[in-house]
């Protein structure tokens, strides 16, 4: 399911800003062009009459139906692969799984629903299996963890499966399976030449395990109903909570919780969400996302003329990526920030190159250093070089892309997709600015690019105007006044903003682009598309995002959730 | 960290590679006196963003440079100066085939022409551009699907970015809105076909695989013996369970350790954006597909190169040996993946020697197939190689007039050595539903293919392609 249509502008606004219904996929309207709750949605933000006796918050927040299993996207691989042999690095055997096929319409790698097990993928994970069993057998210190040496050979073993299928599997083995892996285990020896003994044993187990569909996929098999819902297991929340926030296998912690049955306590998970976010893991989960929805790759694909721009620095996408992930880090981890900071945010981090095109002055080399930006030029994510260069072109800025981008991505609007056939851009005024050329072949009246361009995409994208193809602030184009004004559809109505510090400022406290990124944060956490029966949670989480709630607070709001520890009684369809 | 031998063999390329002699082939095959040796089969070869044939653009006119000079017989004549006559030699084989496709609204036109291309069939929601899907099954995975013995899918091969417009790979359909990944290294298709990677075939190795295989499989029904699994769950499990192979205690399709390491060299640049490299990887891909339907891996192998637009790889100028701009700039004409930037000068000769490498490329193809001789003929006779383009020309993105250019004749199905320009809405569909007919797939009475691709488009043969 797409995105919920509230945000399609409401027909106030479809007046004042003369949008066409041919630019959406689907408009529905809104009660005064302001984002509501829904029905049966967290309404008043902070209302506890509605919070359940179970502990697991609102009870209108109820799960999706969603798939049983989950299989590992190939980063969940690589990571649980590393921590089950306590690696000091990861393994790099998937790099030879084929990579899954992109779905349309799903930003992120982890659509659980898309993820299959095909022959090409599984012939790569038989041979990861293979090599790592190879691997571990080979070496005492793997050998080691994972089966340590208890004096007896037959005690050993047991041991070694019991636990080591505990790790893997992310619960208990059965008595049946552990028998069957005892089995498997005494016929090592014989079917090896080059490894011997307990540790042929050992090797040929690991094969099976890793390509068990117990270790491939997270499973969820729970089925008692209580109250409505079907409250996940110990063992199910502690892979939830652990894949969703470290992108890994459950830690020595969350299995002894789990085992105890202390993880079905939701006040147990959320002292376990906190802790995992002190891991460093928590920062590459939290980077991975915003690289997805920033299109952070997009980045390293710039290239400004060198003609126009002698003095860009020929790796400026590879800075730019650097500059991105410390300044997040910082904002998000060093200082609890939230998704109103990153959008609003002065600060940023530079090595002598970026400063230059941010005109800054002082002493700077090749290390980066954090850096405080003038707060008449610069705010947030969409201000720094980044977002900027990757929608540019390699002479002139490009309102179009930035403005599309942040239209869809960032207020969640639908837009369709351009015309088929794209008229080049004509031969215009040689005195013209990149926005009057723009306008002139994007907004010219009877044109099928107006009724998407006009209302929703420029105006997006023209705040802008102040940054040039490498970044650099700039307030003369083709030797006019930039004019970065704009009037831009959010849900508090049409906003008029002067420039993009103003655009960020109505962003960072409009409700629908906090929304909007709940929304994807709630694709990414449960792997599935947007389903209306997440708009309870993400509207309550949402009221809390506005009113400056950090990321690392939404995400264990998240975690402790009642669509998050719970399944829906009905399966998917 | 363990090594892989292909990794540690990584580098020696350059070495000539030599199929398996067809004596292998036999005793695996045991076939009899009069029996078709190797199955019917189709080989697809995918490019974007059109040719560089006769139009008018807001550029300028430019002059025929891909399609022969007339229709009719194929000859060194009415091929010279144009792209096709890089298949000099193998004209007789070749069947060069202009076809209409439907005008389905996808929104984008590289969407419209590489998800069409192979599935004859609409968006899953209309105009939805770069993130569009492929109503239906494409044919080279119902081949796979209704010939491969045991059901095993298909091939699918990639080289260039797995990224971009379009996803990357996109080419290929189980079903509406189920698009399959590809293999994009080469010597990862090989491991595949093969069933073993760098280990030595033997019997401790063929009863390890098959003790594990049966208790993954074991686990795998517990799974799906849940009464309560939707459909979902239980189609990719089903997918999983049937994806797991036990390894044959004889192998008759294997290379020597020197051909793997030419396998290995020349698939290195799969994911690159130089073009060279591209082809390089795609030449392993194809070596790969010839011995898998050669060994009867496989009835079909799809092999798409580059993206939706193959909006990074920079193919090289034939005259100059530089990388040239990005492919999707050059057949825009502009610097520009949309309508603006500078114009690109000569951009249609440039666009021309990217035609000439595809074609060169699918030179490659053929000659491997015609390299492997059968008791009666060659392998390029016992099936069809098809190298399709999603576009007629790039700024237009016309879907009228695609270029299918089909090597072989599938066992004299198709009338070779000769161009046509099948015109009408749905030819496309056609061509398809008659290279599946070629392939061996057959209607539900056991006649011809007629029911592949959209229902509303035209699926009887085109009689002027028959043999």
């Amino acid at each position: 399911m797409a995105k919920r249509d509230k945000y399609a502008i409401g027909p106030a606004l479809v007046l004042a800003l003369g949008v066409s219904t041919g630019c959406y996929t689907g408009i529905q309207e809104l009660n005064g062009g302001v984002a509501s709750g829904g029905e049966g949605g967290a309404d008043d933000g902070g209302d506890d009459d509605g919070e359940g006796p179970d502990g697991l918050g609102p009870e209108e927040e109820l799960p999706v139906p969603t798939t049983r299993f989950f299989r590992l996207t190939h980063v969940q691989w690589e990571n649980t692969v590393q921590d089950l042999f306590d690696l000091d690095e990861p393994s790099g055997l998937s790099a030879d799984f084929r990579a899954d096929a992109r779905e349309g319409g799903f930003l992120f790698d982890n659509n659980a629903t898309s993820l299959e097990v095909d022959e090409a993928l599984w012939s790569g994970y038989q041979r990861a299996a293979v090599d790592m069993a190879e691997i571990a057998a080979s070496d005492p210190s793997i050998l080691e963890f994972i089966a340590p040496d208890t004096g007896d050979e037959t005690t050993r073993a047991a041991e070694f499966i019991r636990n080591f299928g505990r790790r893997a599997f992310r619960r208990p083995l059965t008595d049946a399976e552990a028998t069957q892996y005892v089995e498997l285990f005494n016929r090592g020896p014989e079917l090896y030449e080059e490894t011997t003994g307990f540790a042929a044993g050992v090797r040929l187990v690991l094969e099976a395990i890793l390509q068990s569909p117990n270790f491939l996929y997270r499973s969820e098999t729970s089925e008692e109903i209580v109250d409505g819902v079907i409250p996940l297991n110990s063992w199910e929340v502690a892979s939830r909570i652990s894949y969703f926030l470290l992108d890994t296998m459950p830690d020595d912690e969350l299995l002894d919780l789990a085992e105890a049955g202390e993880l079905e306590d939701p006040d147990r998970v959320q002292e376990q969400a906190r802790r995992l976010l002190e891991n460093p893991r928590a920062h590459m989960v939290v980077q991975k996302f915003h690289h997805t929805l920033l299109e952070v790759e997009k980045f390293q694909q710039t290239a400004p003329s060198p003609a126009f721009y002698p003095d860009a620095p020929e790796n400026l996408g590879d800075l730019a990526v650097q500059e991105h992930d410390l300044f997040l880090a910082h904002t998000v981890f060093d200082n609890d920030g939230s998704w109103g900071d990153l959008l609003t945010s002065t600060e940023t981090y530079v090595n002598a190159d970026l400063a230059a095109i941010y005109g800054l002055s002082g002493d700077f080399g090749d290390e980066f250093t954090r850096v405080d930006l003038d707060p008449n030029e610069r705010r947030g994510l969409f201000t720094q070089i980044g977002f900027l260069v990757a929608n540019a072109t390699s002479v002139h800025p490009d309102p179009i892309h930035r403005g599309a981008y942040l239209a869809r991505h960032i207020a969640c609007h639908s837009i369709a997709a351009p015309p088929d056939t794209v008229p080049p851009v004509p031969e215009g005024d040689p005195d013209a600015t990149n926005r009057e050329t723009v306008i002139a072949h994007t907004e010219a009246p009877g044109t099928e690019c107006l009724g998407c361009h006009k209302p929703l995409i420029n105006p997006f994208g023209f705040p802008y105007e102040n940054y040039d193809s490498t970044g650099a602030f700039r307030t003369e184009d083709n030797g006019q006044t930039v004019d970065a004004s704009a009037t831009v559809a959010l849900a508090s109505g049409a906003v008029e903003v002067s420039n993009a510090v103003d655009l960020a400022e109505a962003m960072a406290t409009d409700e629908q682009v906090h929304q909007c990124y709940l929304e994807h944060w709630t694709e990414y956490t449960m792997g599935r598309p947007y389903d209306d029966l997440d708009e309870a949670l993400v509207d309550r989480l949402a009221t809390a995002s506005v009113e400056d709630a950090s990321v690392k607070e939404l995400l264990v709001e998240f975690a402790t959730s009642r669509p998050f520890l719970t399944r829906s009684t009905e399966e998917m369809q | 960290m363990k090594m892989h031998r292909r990794t540690v063999l990584k580098g020696l390329g350059g070495l000539s590679l030599s199929l398996p002699f067809l004596e292998g082939l036999r005793s695996a095959k045991e076939a009899t006196a009069g029996e078709a040796l190797v199955q019917p089969f189709a080989i697809f070869m995918r490019q974007a963003n059109g040719v560089a044939s006769a139009q008018s653009t807001d550029v300028g006119d430019e002059p025929e440079r891909f399609w022969p000079s007339s229709e009719g017989l194929l000859s060194p004549q009415s091929v010279a100066g144009r792209t096709l006559e890089e298949l000099d030699g193998y004209l007789n084989d070749v069947l060069a085939v202009g076809v209409d496709a439907a005008p389905f609204d996808y929104g984008d036109g590289h969407a419209r022409g590489v998800l069409q291309g192979l599935t004859a069939m609409g968006p899953t929601v209309i105009g939805s551009g770069g993130e569009a899907d492929a109503a239906g099954e494409s044919i080279d995975n119902r081949i796979g699907r209704e010939l491969n013995p045991d059901g095993r899918e298909s091939l699918f091969l990639y080289a260039g970015l797995n990224a971009g417009w379009m996803g990357g790979a996109c080419q290929s359909y189980r079903a509406a809105g189920d698009r399959r990944a590809p293999l994009h290294n080469p010597v990862n298709a090989y491991a595949l076909v093969t069933g073993i990677d760098g280990e030595s075939l033997s019997d401790m190795l063929v009863e390890r695989r098959q003790s594990v295989n049966d208790l993954v499989r074991e686990q795998m029904a517990a799974l799906m013996a849940n009464p309560r699994l939707s459909a979902n769950d239980l189609d990719r499990l089903e997918l999983h369970r049937s994806a797991i192979r036990d390894l044959e205690g004889t192998l008759s399709c294997m290379l020597t350790a020197d051909e793997e390491a030419a396998l290995d060299g020349a698939a290195a640049g799969y994911e690159s954006t130089d073009g060279d490299q591209v082809l390089a990887a795609v030449r392993a891909h194809i070596d790969v597909a010839v011995l898998s339907v050669a060994c009867g891996y496989t009835r079909s192998v799809s092999i798409q190169i580059g993206n939706g637009n193959d909006g990074t790889t920079r193919y090289r100028n034939l005259d100059t040996g530089e990388a040239m701009e990005n492919y999707h700039y050059i057949s825009h004409r502009r610097e520009s993946h949309g309508a603006d930037g500078a114009i690109i000068p000569d951009s249609d000769l440039l666009h021309s020697m990217v035609d000439r490498q595809f074609a060169q490329t699918f030179r490659y193809l053929m000659e491997r197939l015609a390299n492997y001789p059968l008791p009666q003929g060659r392998l390029l006779d016992a099936g069809v190689a098809v190298w399709h383009n999603d576009q007629s020309q790039g700024p237009s993105h016309s879907s009228l007039n695609l270029p299918y250019i089909l090597g072989g004749s599938a066992n004299e199905y198709f009338r070779t050595g000769q161009y046509v320009r099948a015109d009408g809405v749905g030819t496309h569909c056609q061509l398809l539903n008659m290279i599946g007919t070629a392939a061996g797939l057959r209607n539900a009475s056991g006649g011809d293919l007629d029911d592949f691709g959209d229902p509303s488009l035209p699926k009887d043969p085109l009689p002027q392609l028959l043999a």
